[in-house]
């Protein structure tokens, strides 16, 4: 049982002489035994501090202040650790808990800190892979695994520890429906097991799948509700910045752009392989034409990705040609292909190193020698809502606002093509509708947008779908019909 | 793509079933050895031995030669260098001060084929013993835990730092950074790249931090092991072989310390 009473929580200020970061105010949840309990909350809330909280990991290796209780199975954990063992929590980016060079050897670490014999390590180690269907992958690297298997083994190794109470924060975030399936799947394993559940989400749909839901927002918790009742009324998660249902989204349809006779994209034969044994792209033929709004769709491991980075010279054709604008790709660097091709990546908390937004943002602009640098700087900045933010350090923003700057440095180059790598990922309601407007500005610009996406809604406001399988396109032309053939990849939950 | 750190070539052959720390005692001995063989005949016959060895437990051959690709230039730059810095025997040509001698190259063949001996050997090892087992290894033979942790940690941390080095160049790439010119500019162009890696190898070490801290590793509960390294009878026999075959070859030779 997990009983959360009054928690007050701050994190220590970056500069010793300003204010500590509140981040939680007040704060009560009680969640008994087999239940399962949703805390939405938009991104920056302070869902996963929640999580670290009730682990036993926050103030204690976090640092900030904290008041109240947090008990868990009767324990004060801001006291005293909690018994090892009894608590677990799957980190929102699963990879970075992964630790050990094999996934049996992941399972059995904890095992071995709880002082297990080898007997029984081997007994759940079997149990837990059966469970969590990763007997085929027990002597592979975690590194080296899918988004979805990497979280079933993060949560096999969780579980293989029989806590009584589990954390998940943001469980299904950045997975395809098919890894999004296997997780729930494992997670209602769980919750039927009796362990108490708290997952975070910023998804209604994922909330769903909890009996109760309590909501996140500027530092309080509101009190749990029934799932069911909880969403039955939308409109304070959408003013909350929390969720932004496709019915609200702005016009997305095609803007005629006078004859241009060039295709922005050609692409003939492609074919690419990482290794010797299997080709990636399996000869690729396609034209774009300028102006054309392109969502790619199909499952993980298709080639999307891949196919997108032959665009701007990420990768280079094995076979086959790429042309952009009517120019040949050839052996043209990819920091010069910039000029025509932008391309949004996904993790943007990686890509940052400038020590203020505002150069992060101009890094692009400097590198391509853009003239009137500093008035798109400030036009760039104002349109995202990142005037205020313009001297902060990129690295310590929250989640959504990290992904708005990088969407800034790609608007702020505005090139005639972009290409987005799964953009929604991670997005609250606000940042989708930050990205929505602009994608809706360059409609009306007529930019060329190839955009891969999991999110069906936004795959069918394109002009045209791809579905790709298997390094070949499988499908082509108007969305509705792409998708309507519902493969079992593009089946949302 | 990422280079694998991982050297391990799965097999079920008598040496990847060894105990580990038997293994590793034969490495030694080996790695002195290969100091003690008196002449060119000797190391070379050696390197073939370990040649046969490999090729006997199964490791392709396609292997072996990348090795030797790998090394190549190392040897090369021995050949050609280390007789300039030991000249003995026959004066053959005079360069200024640099004097080419029969004893010079010998010096430097012979240092070659010690250096790919030494190569070959390590590389049993490691491509015979899966990297935790060689971890368990040294923490049974009495290198603390926390090390212990220490060295799978790297193993497993240096291919993410380089996955992410290629990401962040990628995402700079993308945004109009290109690297050209002399190797002092290509360095300081590098730098906004270094910087983003840092941040996130920062970043990530903090999330490991907690992950460790979550599972339990600063808990005083005693830890157990689940593989508990099991010296068996072959491995003591194989260990038993060993020592008697090297303290024979001592003997034999007439090497006295």
């Amino acid at each position: 049982m997990i009983n959360v009473e009054n928690v007050t929580f701050a994190y220590p200020a970056l500069q010793p002489a300003n204010a500590p970061l509140p981040v939680l105010r007040n704060c009560s949840l009680r969640i008994e035994e087999g239940m399962a309990m949703a805390v939405m909350g938009p991104s920056g809330a302070g869902k996963s501090t929640l999580g670290y909280l009730l682990a036993g990991l926050a103030p204690r290796h976090t640092g900030g202040t904290v008041s109240g209780t947090v008990s868990i199975g009767g324990h004060n954990v801001l006291t005293t650790p909690p018994e090892i063992g009894t608590v677990g929590l799957l980190f929102q980016d699963a990879a970075t808990q992964l630790f050990n060079t094999s996934v049996e050897d992941e399972i059995a670490w904890g095992l071995e800190a709880l002082g297990l014999t080898a007997g029984e390590i081997t007994q759940r180690v079997e149990d837990a892979l059966t469970r969590f269907d990763l007997v085929t992958t027990r002597f592979r690297s975690p590194w080296a695994l899918s988004g979805g298997q990497q979280k079933r083994l993060a949560l096999a190794a969780l579980w293989a520890m029989r806590p009584r109470s589990l954390i998940l924060d943001e469980p299904l975030s950045g997975l395809d429906p098919r890894g999004k399936a296997e997780v729930m799947t494992a997670i209602e394993a769980l919750r039927q097991a009796g362990t108490s559940l708290l997952l975070t989400t910023l998804r209604p749909q994922t909330a769903r799948r909890a009996s109760h839901i309590a909501v996140l927002a500027d530092g309080r918790l509101t009190p749990p509700e029934p799932a069911g009742l909880a969403l039955q009324d939308e409109s304070p998660l959408i003013a909350s910045g929390l969720i932004y249902p496709s019915d609200l989204w702005p016009n997305l349809s095609p803007v005629v752009t006078p004859g241009r006779s060039v295709p922005a994209i050609e692409v003939k034969q492609l074919h690419f392989s990482y290794t010797d044994r299997e080709e990636a792209l399996r000869g690729i033929d396609l034209a774009i034409p300028s102006g054309q709004f392109v969502a790619l769709v199909g499952p993980n491991g298709a080639g999307k990705s891949t196919f997108a980075r032959h665009l701007n010279g990420l990768l280079r054709a094995k076979r086959g040609t790429v042309c952009i604008l009517g120019q040949p790709v050839g052996s043209r660097p990819t920091g010069t292909l910039a000029r025509s091709v932008g391309f949004l990546f996904q993790r943007p908390e990686q890509q940052f190193f400038a020590p203020t937004v505002r150069e992060e943002i101009a890094f692009g602009l400097t590198q391509l020698g853009v003239p009137d640098k500093e008035a798109r700087l400030d036009h760039v900045l104002a349109r995202f809502g990142l005037t205020e933010l313009a001297g902060t350090p990129p690295a310590m923003l929250g989640y959504g606002r990290q992904r708005t700057v990088t969407l800034a440095s790609l608007a702020a180059l505005d090139p005639p093509v972009v290409v987005l790598d799964e953009p929604t990922v991670g997005l609250d309601g606000r940042g989708l509708a930050q990205l929505l407007a602009w994608l809706s500005d360059l409609r009306a610009a007529g930019t060329t947008i190839i955009l891969i996406t999991h999110e069906m809604d936004l795959a069918h406001r394109a002009d045209r779908a791809i579905a790709m399988e298997r390094g070949r396109v499988t499908a082509d032309g108007d969305p509705t019909a792409v998708l309507a053939n519902d493969p079992a990849w593009s089946r949302e939950l | 793509m990422t280079v694998v750190f991982d050297t391990y070539i799965p097999g079920a052959s008598f040496l990847h079933r060894l105990d580990p720390r038997a293994k590793l005692w034969a490495t030694f001995l080996c790695l002195v050895l290969v100091f003690l063989l008196p002449n060119l005949l000797c190391q070379a016959l050696f390197i073939l031995a370990i040649h046969i060895i490999l090729l006997a437990v199964d490791i392709p051959i396609r292997v072996l030669e990348r090795l030797w690709r790998q090394m190549a230039v190392l040897l090369v730059l021995i050949l050609v260098l280390q007789p300039f810095f030991s000249p003995s025997g026959r004066l053959l040509v005079a360069l200024g001060p640099l004097w080419l001698t029969s004893g010079g190259i010998l010096r430097a063949m012979e240092l070659a084929l010690r250096t790919a001996g030494m190569v070959f050997v390590t590389c049993a090892l490691l491509f015979t013993t899966p990297q935790p087992a060689l971890v368990r290894a040294f923490v049974k033979l009495g290198l603390p835990y926390a090390w212990g942790l220490t060295i799978s940690l790297a193993l497993r941390f240096l291919p993410a730092i380089q996955d992410l080095f290629h990401t962040v160049r990628d995402a700079q790439a993308a945004r109009g950074w290109v690297a050209q010119g002399n190797l002092l500019k290509r360095f300081r162009d590098y730098i906004p790249v270094l910087v983003a890696v840092l941040i996130s190898t920062l970043r990530m070490s903090d999330q490991l931090t907690l992950a460790l801290a979550a599972r339990g590793l600063e808990s005083t509960h005693p830890r157990s092991s689940w593989r508990e390294l099991q010296m068996a009878g072959r491995d003591w026999a194989f260990l038993a072989g060993v020592t008697a075959a090297f303290g024979l070859f001592v003997i034999r030779s007439g090497f006295s310390p």
